[in-house]
C-alpha cells in the first residue's frame, strides 16, 4: 500500500519551476531517502507535501486521500520534523510535546500518556520538567523529533534532523529513525550526509533542477555506474592542478581537486591510469596515495549531477 | 474551538512567563503613574492659599457716606482684609510698589481709584472684585436715597461678610496629578499591548515554530484567535492590576463606575492587539512592525494627553488630538468618572470594537490567501 503518492508535482515561484512534473510513490514501512543539493527542489517538495505550500500542478496523496481534498486526515497521519529546531523555548519539555500533540486532537490523559511516551522514545523523559534553553543541541535536537511522534503519524518527514549535533546524538536519531521504522512508521529522510542516507534508507531518491533523476534501492542506484571506475590520488601540493590535461585524457568523463586529493571519473572500459600518472609525474606533481574507489552514493550522485551534495 | 482554547492557554502560559512584557505592562505603567502624578503635582492645583490683605486707603466720601465704608471694612476683616488709613506723608502708590501694601485705595465722592501690585494679581483681582461689590451697593444706596430716603440703611442694614464668594462651576469635578496620569498611563500602556500581539505571528516564524503549526490539523484561523484571545487575557489582566495598584495604593479617582470604564479599557485592548497583528501581517519584517507601532503609540500617546494635558489647543492641533484613539478613550473616561456621563461609553467602545473587528477580517482575509502563517 503507498503511504504517499505524488503525481506530475509541480511548483513555480514566478518564472523559475522550483519543482517539475515530479511523480513518487512511497510503500509502507519504507524509510525514503530523498537527496539533492541547494536549490534542487528537495525542501519545496517536502513542504508541498506537509501542507505548506501549495502546488501549481499535480496531486499528493497520503494513505490514498488527496491532501487538498481531506486536509485534516491526511495532517492527522503527517508528522513532521523541521530542519530548524522548532520548539518553545518558554516551555519545558513537556509542555512542548503536548501542545504539538493537543494540536492533533489528542486530550487528557491519553495526550499526557503520549506526551510521556514520545519523550521516553528520545530519552528525555528525565528532561521533562527542563526548559530547552538549557539542552545541549543534541537534546534540542531529540526533542524537536519528540514534537512529530507523539500523535503517532503513519508517514514521517524528518528534514535534515541530525545537523550540527555529536557524533553519540547523531547515532541516537538514527537508532530512533530504525525503531520508529520498525513501529511501522514510513519515513521520508533527508541529509547532506550521504553516509546516514546509505545507512537508514531502503529506497532512495535524487532530485536534481526540480526533476527526479534517479530513484531505487543503494544497490539499484549504485548500479546505474557500474561502468563507470573512480580514482582518488592523493598528492603533495594543495594548490589547484589544472585538470584541463587530464579531461582530455581519453575514458575520462569528470576530474576535479578537493584540498590535496584529485578525484577522477573514467569509462570502467578504458585502461587510462598509466596515462594520468605520467601527465602528474611530467607536470611535477608529487604522489602520496593512489586508491581505487567502489561506486558510492557519493559518486552516484556527483555522476548524476555534476555537483557534490553539500554544494 | 478545542484547538482555539488549546493554542490559548499555551499563549497564556507564555506570555506571563515573559519578564520583558510583564515589567513593561506591569512595572513600566505603575512607576510612570507614580513619578509623573507626584512629579507633576503642582501642574493640577486647582486652589490657591491667600494670606491677609493689608490695603492702605484714603476715605474723602462725604460724611453720610462715610459710615457705609466703615461698615464694609468691618466686615471685610473677618475674611482676612485689613484696611490702614494713609498718613498724610505716606505715598500709597510707593508703598504698594514697593510691596509693603497689597493695595491702595483712593475713595472720593467720585469713586474707588484702586491701585495694585502686578505680582500679586491674586491679591489685587481680589481687591478690584471687593471695591466693585462696594461700588454697587453704595451707588445702589445713592439711588434709593434720592427716591425713598427713609429706605436708605436697607441696603447696608445687613451687611455680609460674603462679598465675594467664589464658586467653582466644576466643583470637585478636576483629576488631580495622580488621577489624571493613572487613566492616561494605563490608556497608553494598552496601545502598548499591540506590541506584544504583532510578535503573535512573527514570532512563530522567527522561531521557525511555524511550520508544526502549518501542517497540525489546525485552521489558520484558529492559530489567530486563539493568539489573539490569549493576548487579550494576559493584557487585560495586567492592565486591571494597574487600575487596581494605582486605585488602592496611589489612591487615583477612577469615579464611581469602574466596570465601565474597564469594559471600555477592554475595549481599547482589543483595538490594540489588532492593530499589532494588522500591522505585523503587512510587514516584512517584526523590527519593521515594531518600529512603525512606535512611531503610532508614540503620536498617539502625545497627542492624546498621556505625558501632559494639553490645554486649549488651536484649531489645527485639536484636530490632530481627535484623530488619537487616547483623545477619544481619555475623553470618554474624564467624562464618566467627573460628570457621570455613561452614554459616551458607547460610541467609543462601538469604534473601537468596530475597527478592531475590520482588522481582524482583513488579517483572517489575508491569512487564508498567504501560503504558510
Amino acid at each position: 500500500m503507498s503511504v504517499l503518492e505524488i503525481r506530475e508535482l509541480t511548483k513555480k515561484f514566478g518564472d523559475f519551476i522550483a519543482v517539475d512534473h515530479i511523480s513518487l510513490q512511497i510503500k509502507e514501512g519504507e524509510i525514503f531517502g530523498f537527496l539533492g543539493a541547494n536549490g534542487a527542489g528537495k525542501s519545496t517538495t517536502i513542504n508541498m507535501i506537509a501542507g505548506l505550500l501549495r502546488s501549481n500542478d499535480g496531486t499528493i496523496e497520503i494513505l490514498g486521500k488527496n491532501i487538498m481534498k481531506n486536509r485534516r486526515f491526511t495532517k492527522m497521519n503527517l508528522g513532521i520534523v523541521p530542519q530548524d529546531i522548532a520548539i518553545y523555548e518558554d516551555l519545558t519539555a513537556f509542555e512542548n510535546v503536548k501542545f504539538f500533540a493537543g494540536l492533533y486532537g489528542l486530550r487528557g490523559n491519553e495526550l499526557n500518556a503520549k506526551t510521556e511516551e514520545a519523550l521516553a522514545f528520545v530519552g528525555l523523559q528525565d528532561h521533562h520538567k527542563n526548559y530547552p534553553k538549557n539542552f545541549s543541541g543534541g537534546m534540542k535536537r531529540r526533542l524537536n523529533i519528540a514534537c512529530a511522534i507523539a500523535h503517532q503519524p503513519k508517514l514521517i518527514i524528518m528534514d535534515e534532523p541530525t545537523v550540527g549535533i555529536d557524533p553519540q546524538s547523531r547515532n541516537y536519531i538514527l537508532d530512533s529513525v530504525r525503531k520508529l521504522n520498525e513501529m511501522g512508521c514510513t519515513i521520508i529522510y533527508t541529509s547532506h550526509y550521504m553516509e546516514e542516507v546509505e545507512e537508514v534508507c531502503t529506497r532512495i531518491a535524487i532530485i536534481d533542477h526540480g526533476k527526479i533523476i534517479a530513484e531505487g534501492t543503494k544497490e539499484q542506484l549504485k548500479s546505474i555506474i557500474t561502468d563507470k571506475k573512480e580514482v582518488w590520488i592523493e598528492v603533495k601540493t594543495k594548490e589547484p592542478v589544472d585538470l584541463g590535461e587530464i579531461k582530455k585524457i581519453k575514458g575520462v568523463e569528470m576530474a576535479s581537486f578537493h584540498e590535496n586529493m584529485i578525484q577522477i571519473q573514467s569509462d570502467a572500459s578504458i585502461n587510462n591510469l598509466n596515462l594520468i600518472l605520467e601527465f602528474l609525474i611530467s607536470h611535477h606533481i608529487e604522489i602520496r596515495a593512489l586508491q581505487e574507489k567502489e561506486p558510492n552514493l557519493e559518486t552516484v550522485f556527483l555522476t548524476l549531477t555534476g555537483r557534490n551534495l553539500r554544494d | 474551538m478545542f484547538n482555539v482554547l488549546h493554542i490559548m492557554k499555551k499563549e497564556i502560559i507564555s506570555g506571563f512567563r515573559n519578564k520583558r512584557t510583564m515589567i513593561f505592562m506591569l512595572a513600566f505603567p505603575l512607576v510612570l503613574i507614580l513619578v509623573l502624578g507626584s512629579a507633576l503635582s503642582n501642574a493640577f492645583k486647582t486652589t490657591v492659599s491667600v494670606s491677609d490683605i493689608h490695603v492702605l486707603y484714603e476715605n474723602n466720601l462725604n460724611e453720610n457716606a462715610k459710615p457705609y465704608f466703615n461698615e464694609f471694612r468691618k466686615y471685610t476683616e473677618k475674611s482676612g482684609i485689613y484696611f490702614e488709613k494713609a498718613g498724610k506723608n505716606t505715598d500709597g502708590m510707593k508703598e504698594v510698589k514697593l510691596g509693603n501694601a497689597d493695595g491702595y485705595a483712593v475713595l472720593d465722592d467720585k469713586g474707588v481709584r484702586l491701585y495694585t501690585n502686578g505680582r500679586n494679581s491674586i491679591e489685587g483681582s481680589i481687591l478690584e472684585g471687593l471695591f466693585a461689590a462696594f461700588a454697587d451697593r453704595y451707588n445702589l444706596t445713592a439711588e434709593i436715597m434720592k427716591t425713598a430716603p427713609d429706605k436708605v440703611g436697607i441696603a447696608f442694614e445687613k451687611p455680609k461678610d460674603d462679598y465675594i464668594r467664589t464658586e467653582s462651576l466644576l466643583p470637585k469635578k478636576q483629576p488631580g496629578a495622580m488621577d489624571y496620569y493613572a487613566t492616561v498611563i494605563t490608556t497608553m500602556i494598552c496601545l502598548y499591548a499591540s506590541l506584544g500581539a504583532s510578535t503573535l505571528i512573527q514570532g512563530e516564524r522567527a522561531r521557525k515554530t511555524i511550520d508544526r503549526l502549518i501542517a497540525a490539523p489546525v485552521r489558520k484561523s484558529d492559530i489567530l484567535i486563539g493568539k489573539l484571545f490569549a493576548s487579550l487575557i494576559v493584557n487585560t489582566l495586567c492592565i486591571a492590576l494597574v487600575i487596581l495598584v494605582s486605585k488602592m495604593v496611589y489612591k487615583a479617582n477612577w469615579g464611581e463606575h469602574l466596570w465601565l470604564i474597564c469594559l471600555l479599557i477592554l475595549t481599547e485592548i482589543l483595538l490594540s492587539v489588532n492593530i499589532g497583528i494588522g500591522i505585523s501581517m503587512l510587514s516584512k519584517s517584526t523590527a519593521a512592525a515594531r518600529s512603525l507601532l512606535i512611531l503610532i503609540i508614540q503620536l498617539a500617546a502625545f497627542f492624546g494627553g498621556s505625558y501632559f494635558k494639553i490645554e486649549n489647543p488651536g484649531k489645527w492641533l485639536q484636530a490632530i488630538m481627535d484623530l488619537s484613539p487616547l483623545t477619544w478613550i481619555n475623553q470618554a473616561i474624564t467624562k464618566i468618572i467627573y460628570n457621570n456621563n455613561l452614554s459616551i461609553a458607547v460610541p467609543v467602545a462601538a469604534a473601537n470594537i468596530g475597527a478592531a473587528l475590520l482588522i481582524l477580517l482583513v488579517s483572517i482575509t489575508a491569512l487564508q490567501k498567504r501560503e504558510g502563517l
